[in-house]
């Protein structure tokens, strides 16, 4: 009577590849399948060279970035910080030739906040004084050159030219361009912002 | 991919199973490099911190490209496979009085390993979650294996280990969690599946499950059978 005959399944085959890589015995019924099978004998030595492969390539690869040197280099940096371990940081006085006197820890902090403070009120004040001297001199001379954006001969990419001397109907047509595009039914959540900006009219008439 | 953290390996003061599964590893306690910390261990408690570190230097060479191996196919990235190793040897030493014989040395320290892998891995996520992804660390990477191959290795060849790397590393990386760090504990850090389970935490029998559904995937992956 020929019986059917029944090969060894993936996992059998593999747990005899881990026995043998592990040093352990594999399951005796499967190695002797294995041992007696043509086709099962092929399917492990497929598999053994698989991971062999695979093994092999991560080791060139992890040789191939670790090197000895790098490896070498990596064992003095562990060993530069284990030496410090424990060890209290070091602190280096800056500046040291100013500082000649140590300050309680309360009495450092205060120091810091009075200079903060001393800066941000330069800082509010500078550019304060700034945006005021800024807008005078825009009123009294207005810059020679002007941008605008002109659509006449691509309407589908706007062109960004620089003219000198442009006439005021120009910045007109700029302005109520930007509306007409504020208003397109893809900005509406832009129109907020569009609202907290100071109109270039309102704030010519305010100076005035 | 699951989730890193959800991999994340209990402390050595958890888990009594785990800690059996780690004194049924130990059947090699006198390991020398388990002698060798316990040695470590008793002059740092004498404050003899010069002889312990001059010992200590002996561990880091007996497991150092080990680990190396272990940290840079876990993250695949070089300069973080560098900074893993290192953190993990400066806290063994850091942690060395709390280290205790039921676990061989290579046990501990591979766990003490695999935690600092995880954590940079959770933090990458993070990272990558937030900001644009950088190739700074892969144009290293590639840097340092150029850099590393003969000069008179042909152009052709580079490139062939360069995609065969790439395939590589993509294969790995799409392996689920506790796939991947079985996978690369045995594999890579030729331990055998006891000794994952009592690194890991995990059951042997679900290490060796794990191991095999990897092995099965990647040989999906990378062309052989699956």
């Amino acid at each position: 009577m020929i019986g059917r005959v029944r090969h060894l399944q993936e996992d059998r085959l593999f747990d005899c590849y881990t026995a043998a890589q592990a040093g352990e015995l594999p399951d005796p019924r499967s190695a002797a399948h294995i041992a007696d099978c043509t086709e099962c004998r092929a399917r492990y030595d497929e598999l053994v060279q698989f991971m062999d492969g695979l093994r092999q390539e991560a080791d060139e690869d992890t040789a191939a970035v670790f090197t000895p040197e790098t490896l070498r280099a990596q064992q003095q940096h562990i060993m530069r910080r284990i030496e410090h371990l424990g060890h209290p940081a070091r602190v280096l006085s800056f500046p040291g030739r100013v500082v000649r006197r140590h300050f309680a820890p309360a009495a450092g902090r205060i120091a810091p906040r009075w200079t903060a403070a001393a800066a941000a009120a330069g800082l509010v004040i500078g550019v304060g004084v700034g945006v005021v001297f800024d807008s005078r001199n825009r009123v009294a001379a207005p810059s020679p050159l002007a941008m605008t954006i002109s659509r006449t001969a691509r309407p589908a990419a706007p062109v960004v030219s620089v003219a000198v001397e442009a006439p005021v109907a120009d910045d007109d047509a700029f302005l109520s361009e930007i509306e007409t595009v504020l208003g397109g039914p893809h900005n509406q959540e832009l129109l907020p912002f569009d609202a907290l900006t100071p109109r270039v009219q309102e704030l010519l008439a305010g100076l005035r | 991919m699951s989730d890193p953290r959800s991999v994340r390996l209990a402390d050595s003061s958890q888990g009594a199973a785990a800690e059996a599964r780690g004194r049924k590893a130990a059947a090699d306690a006198s390991a020398p490099d388990t002698q060798l910390a316990i040695e470590v261990r008793t002059l740092v408690a004498n404050g003899d911190l010069e002889a312990a570190r001059e010992r200590f230097a002996g561990l880091v060479s007996a497991h150092q490209r080990r680990a190396v191996r272990i940290a840079y196919q876990y993250l695949r990235d070089a300069a973080e496979a560098d900074e893993a190793v290192q953190d993990a040897f400066v806290k063994v030493f850091g942690h060395i009085s709390s280290y205790r014989e039921a676990w061989p040395f290579e046990v501990w320290f591979t766990r003490i390993l695999i935690n600092g892998c995880l954590d940079r891995r959770k933090a990458r996520a993070r990272r990558d979650r937030w900001f644009v992804a950088s190739e700074e660390a892969t144009g290293l990477d590639e840097a340092r294996y150029a850099g590393s191959v003969a000069p008179d290795n042909d152009p052709e060849a580079r490139i062939l280990a360069r995609e065969r790397r790439a395939r590589l590393a993509s294969a790995i990386s799409r392996l689920d969690g506790r796939q991947r760090l079985v996978f690369t504990l045995c594999h890579f850090g030729d331990r055998t599946p006891r000794e994952v389970s009592a690194i890991t935490g995990l059951n042997e029998s679900t290490v060796r499950v794990h191991l095999f559904r990897a092995a099965r995937k990647l040989r999906g992956l990378l062309g052989g059978k699956s």
